[in-house]
């Protein structure tokens, strides 16, 4: 029926009675029978388990690797060091658009696992085959499952089964083993909680996720992953990120080095950034519950400013939320109206995010 | 999936309650499995007048929103008022806590045209 990829824990999901839903071309859980709320819960207040196998990895390595990927991405390696992680953008030649976000996990000296979206990772290859000199260029997402351990509890109780990997710190990267397994696992996460992921041999997937949850950590699926990363105030790529949307839009020019030297997209970006961006990602809060949705328009006083890039609930505030982009000039603390398919929804500018820990 | 005997369904997966001339009116478990957690939902106001058929609330979920037509034509008595604060009512007792609204039925006998359980349990498996 799905002509979908299958993580190597598809049947640990299926044990679990998680409803699976199409995502970027894989077949990934939505959620497990106590439900998306419940999922959201457990990792503001104690630790989740979640399936990220469909984020692609490619292994980059040896003569040309650090060179490719100065040139390919707007953030500078210079800033790190082997044995870290980095948040970093590719960008549109053309017109700076952000093609994908991506961490990147300086492994060894001449090796780095660049972490695209699933759907992404032609365009991460082609960027980084454009130098000079190319260098090992290999997609080993078949290789792996990549789960992330996210929670204040998150690192206790992985600790009872796997202390080494549990004490990598926020944005380290370490090669260890687990229980026998060969393991990298990096401080990274997109919940806006302390954690860890873990990228294990698809042998020992299962293995692993059963010693994780055998600690009492929650399994959570993509519908917990969506409203957690809002409420953090987290962009996804395909909203807060695409086509027509540069990192100055995104508030994201922490990530870019303009400094560093040139690098792709960085003419047009430069452009932008010296005009001052039209429009950024803003945060709204609603005066109730009811979640806003994308491509809903905003107003001011009646006049159109911007547009919902993501809407939902938020748990914690127990209000609506929305990622905006609007138009300079609307500062926070200004009232506007969402149109809530044709329902005026009272809302309130704000920075992101709506939860810190 | 619960589906209890005595109740009517519509194809859009609602179930009524009669009494009288009176239907209470909610979702049933399938599709409140099927919307995931609700955190909203907009009721229409005591005295509006439904349509069979047509749209009368808006579900929303954590995963999307989704309107809820009206199974049979008549005039809103009463709706939850504590779904307001309590949405989940709908997931946790779809067929009892967790009704929307009581609709005094234009036509009484209108819920003849409805489903009974073993027809909207065949429905849902089929």
């Amino acid at each position: 029926m799905s002509e979908d990829r299958r993580s190597p824990l598809h049947q640990a999901h299926l044990d679990l009675d998680a409803k699976m839903v199409p995502f970027g071309g894989w077949e990934m859980p939505l959620s497990y029978p106590s439900g998306t709320l419940a999922e959201h819960a457990a990792c503001r207040e104690s630790a989740v388990a979640f399936d990220v196998s469909h984020l692609g990895t490619v292994r980059v390595t040896g003569e040309g690797a650090f060179e490719a990927l100065q040139w390919a991405f707007t953030n500078d390696l210079n800033r790190i060091r082997p044995g870290r992680a980095q948040y970093t953008h590719l960008l549109d030649e053309s017109d700076a658009s952000v093609l994908d976000d991506i961490i990147v996990w300086w492994i060894t000296p001449d090796r780095f696992d660049v972490m695209p979206n699933a759907s992404n990772t032609s365009r991460v290859v082609e960027a980084l085959s454009q130098g000079a000199v190319v260098p090992g260029i290999v997609d080993v997402t078949s290789d792996r499952a990549v789960m992330a351990v996210q929670g204040p509890e998150a690192r206790s109780r992985l600790g009872e089964v796997a202390p080494e990997a549990a004490a990598v710190p926020r944005f380290d990267v370490a090669q260890l083993s687990i229980d026998g397994v060969d393991v990298v696992v990096a401080g990274t996460g997109y919940t806006g909680e302390d954690g860890v992921e873990i990228a294990v041999p698809v042998e020992s997937a299962r293995h692993i996720w059963d010693l994780v949850l055998g600690t009492g950590v929650v399994p959570a699926g993509l519908g917990a992953r969506d409203t957690l990363r809002l409420e953090a105030g987290l962009p996804l790529h395909g909203h807060e990120l695409g086509p027509g949307i540069t990192s100055l839009q995104a508030g994201l020019g922490w990530v870019v080095r303009f400094d560093k030297g040139d690098f792709r997209g960085r003419e047009p970006l430069m452009a932008e950034a010296e005009a001052g961006p039209k429009r950024t990602l803003r945060g709204l809060v609603v005066e109730g519950r009811r979640p806003p949705r994308a491509h809903q328009v905003v107003s001011l006083g009646g006049r159109p400013v911007g547009e919902i890039s993501s809407g939902n609930f938020s748990p914690v505030l127990g209000q609506g939320i929305a990622l905006a982009f609007l138009e300079a000039g609307v500062d926070d603390g200004a009232a506007v109206t969402i149109d809530v398919r044709g329902t005026d929804v009272e809302a309130v500018v704000s920075s992101p995010p709506f939860h810190k820990r | 999936m619960n589906v209890p005997e005595g109740l009517k369904y519509s194809s859009d997966h609602e179930w009524v309650r009669v009494e009288g001339d009176t239907a209470t009116v909610g979702i049933t478990d399938y599709a409140q499995d099927a919307l995931g957690d609700v955190v909203f939902i907009d009721l229409p106001s005591v005295g509006t007048v439904v349509e069979t058929g047509v749209s009368f609330s808006e579900v929303e979920s954590t995963k999307s929103v989704s309107d809820i037509y009206a199974p049979l034509s008549g005039e809103i008595l009463a709706v939850n008022d504590q779904l307001a604060d309590n949405p989940e009512l709908v997931n946790s007792d779809p067929y009892g806590e967790g009704w929307l609204c009581r609709i005094a039925m234009s036509s009484p006998s209108e819920p003849d045209s409805l489903l009974d359980a073993a027809a909207y349990q065949a429905l849902i498996e089929g």
